[in-house]
């Protein structure tokens, strides 16, 4: 075992993106996707606090303390407009939201 | 590191100021102001507010400085780009004002007014940013606003199901976009553009250069931007949230929030990795004529007025994409200045994107106008509307064969200057596709003016009055008529978006 390096924490930021990206592309429970793109988001934030602690600078924090904000004001706005859809439908399958259709 | 404060130079963000003032003067009158006066007083205060942006804009002309320690940056990109959000803004207003009112069960009209302003400072924080941090927090501030206000109407399944699709995709892509910015960062060392770009030119071929994680980032930020700008094969979203939305909320997001990502993707390509414009020109020519074309192919068999203005705005984005395609400015970015490099590809770029405004707002205009007057938005309901209405029927027709790009309005010249610039660039496969696709766009566009003129009208429309929705679609259709003849002082003040920035001392000796 060697020294723990920024690489081991952009593979595991990878390998969360990579996990939220193939959860969005498969699942089809609406607040799953939600989840996954939450997990998306966050594996973002591992990478900026890996790569500023590595370039030893601190733009990377602050940019991960910007990103987490913007994921909670999505959160907030995400939310809101799935409890507004789940008054009107009693469903959470992303393929049974249709009435848009060409 | 010292810690060295400075005030910022809140003088030359004027503009923007302005409309954050505007946000929180709408929040605070809509909770405190008598619900009677709230449909006179928050559209006068919302029209007033960008009007007086506006105004602040031409102090910002010229001004070429960069502030809150190179944040922010009023150059003539940030200028231009600026005066396109605020038309949008001031036309939407216009636009949505009696619709929010009187249609769909009255929505609450002071919060959409709140939602509209954030929305457009989001876009305009996006066209300042000196900064990826800026740029990723500008553009997700426009997107949210825009997700409630598609899901506006939310009385109506379509219009939350839409809104629905939008964030999803949205947030999605926004996820993609910011794991670009890291890796982006994570080469370069910095989240200053100019830095980046600085650092890729002053590291370029050397043994420290990290290419292959440049061209990674460089990729998920195309990925991301495509998405948020609705281009091809990212487009998904961009069908049902137009048609789900209220028609103005639709007229606003086919601009704003597409401005915005236009003037990000200028931003971060042009500006911080304009020295890997050899990487990211090619990519953008194949996208601008997938998008091109599926654009203008889709649209063809669509009934759905709204779903073919759908289609039709991403068709435009694939016009733009050609402006942006043909950029061949130096490859150290910005602040070299147009002229020197001959570079066509941004300015067309620019152009477009004004002139879009104008034909688009306008075109959606028209199908507000006729919902208020009791018809749906399907191609029959616009037939006999020269009988019934000549003047709507002439204004639509306009803004039809604008779109189309016919000589001499507006959308003819947007088309000449891309097609120029494209030939101009060596892309004439390209600047030939533009004259090909164009001229498939016009069976959709013709089509609607023809059910206006050739078929009988269904039914007599409801007598209603509209004063300021009419005043806006006589403004656009006089500005898509006029703005062309004024071609010279428009690509003039657009060939100025590179003028080289005063940058800030502290900012220039850092990293």
């Amino acid at each position: 075992m060697g020294e723990l390096g920024v690489e081991h924490f952009l593979f595991l930021s990878a390998a969360l993106f990579i996990i939220g990206m193939m959860g969005v592309l498969t699942r089809r429970n609406l607040l799953i996707i939600f989840m996954c793109v939450e997990l998306m988001i966050n594996a973002v934030n591992l990478s900026l606090v890996a790569f500023g602690w590595e370039l030893d600078h601190l733009g990377g924090q602050g940019f991960a303390i910007f990103t987490i904000a913007v994921a909670a004001a999505e959160a907030a706005v995400g939310l809101a407009i799935i409890l507004a859809l789940s008054r009107r439908q009693k469903t959470m399958d992303v393929d049974e939201i249709r009435s848009l259709r060409d | 590191m010292i810690l060295d404060l400075q005030t910022p130079d809140f003088g030359i963000a004027l503009p923007q100021v302005i409309v954050f003032g505007l946000a929180i003067a709408l929040v605070l009158l809509d909770a405190f102001l008598d619900k009677a006066k709230h449909f006179a007083w928050l559209t006068g205060l919302s029209l007033g507010g960008y009007a007086a942006a506006m105004v602040a804009l031409v102090g910002q002309d010229g001004e070429n400085k960069s502030t809150f320690s190179g944040m922010f940056v009023a150059d003539g990109l940030t200028v231009f780009f600026s005066l396109i959000i605020l038309s949008a803004a001031v036309l939407s207003v216009m636009v949505a004002a009696s619709y929010i009112e009187r249609l769909e069960g009255r929505m609450p009209i002071g919060e959409f007014y709140v939602l509209l302003a954030f929305s457009v400072l989001g876009a305009l924080l996006t066209t300042s940013a000196g900064d990826l941090i800026m740029v990723f927090v500008g553009i997700e501030l426009s997107s949210l606003a825009t997700y409630v206000l598609t899901a506006f109407a939310k009385r109506r399944l379509s219009s939350v199901e839409g809104a629905l699709k939008y964030f999803l995709l949205g947030i999605f892509a926004s996820a993609i976009l910011v794991y670009g910015m890291a890796w982006i960062y994570g080469s370069s060392g910095t989240t200053n553009l100019d830095g980046i770009s600085r650092h890729i030119t002053s590291q370029i071929g050397g043994e420290d250069f990290r290419e292959p994680s440049l061209l990674l980032g460089l990729l998920l930020l195309v990925v991301g931007l495509g998405f948020k700008m609705a281009a091809v094969p990212f487009h998904m979203w961009t069908p049902d949230a137009y048609d789900g939305a209220p028609t103005p909320v639709t007229a606003f997001m086919s601009v704003v929030p597409k401005a915005a990502a236009f003037a990000a993707t200028v931003r971060v390509l042009v500006q911080a990795l304009g020295p890997l414009r050899d990487d990211w020109l090619n990519l953008i020519a194949v996208l601008a004529l997938i998008t091109m074309a599926f654009g203008n192919i889709v649209a063809i068999s669509q009934r759905n007025v709204k779903r073919m203005l759908a289609y039709s705005s991403i068709a435009h984005t694939g016009y733009m994409l050609v402006g942006l395609a043909a950029y061949q400015g130096g490859q150290t970015g910005f602040g070299t200045g147009a002229a020197e490099t001959g570079d066509q590809g941004i300015p067309s770029l620019l152009y477009y994107m004004l002139a879009y405004t104008f034909m688009n707002i306008g075109a959606f205009a028209v199908v507000a106008w006729l919902q208020h007057r009791g018809a749906g938005m399907t191609l029959d309901d616009f037939s006999g509307l020269a009988t019934t209405n000549p003047l709507a029927a002439a204004a639509m027709t306009v803004f039809m064969v604008s779109l189309m790009g016919v000589p001499p309005l507006l959308g003819f010249y947007a088309k000449y200057y891309v097609i120029l610039a494209a030939i101009d660039a060596d892309l004439l496969w390209l600047a030939l596709s533009v004259v090909v696709l164009s001229a498939v766009s016009a069976f959709f566009y013709l089509r609607v003016v023809a059910v206006m003129y050739f078929n009988e009208p269904d039914v007599q429309p409801r007598a209603t009055t509209t004063p300021l929705l009419n005043i806006g679609i006589a403004a656009m259709v006089v500005a898509n008529i006029v703005l062309g003849l004024f071609s010279a002082d428009l690509t003039d003040l657009a060939e100025r978006w590179s003028d080289p920035v005063d940058v800030e001392a502290a900012v220039a000796d850092g990293r």
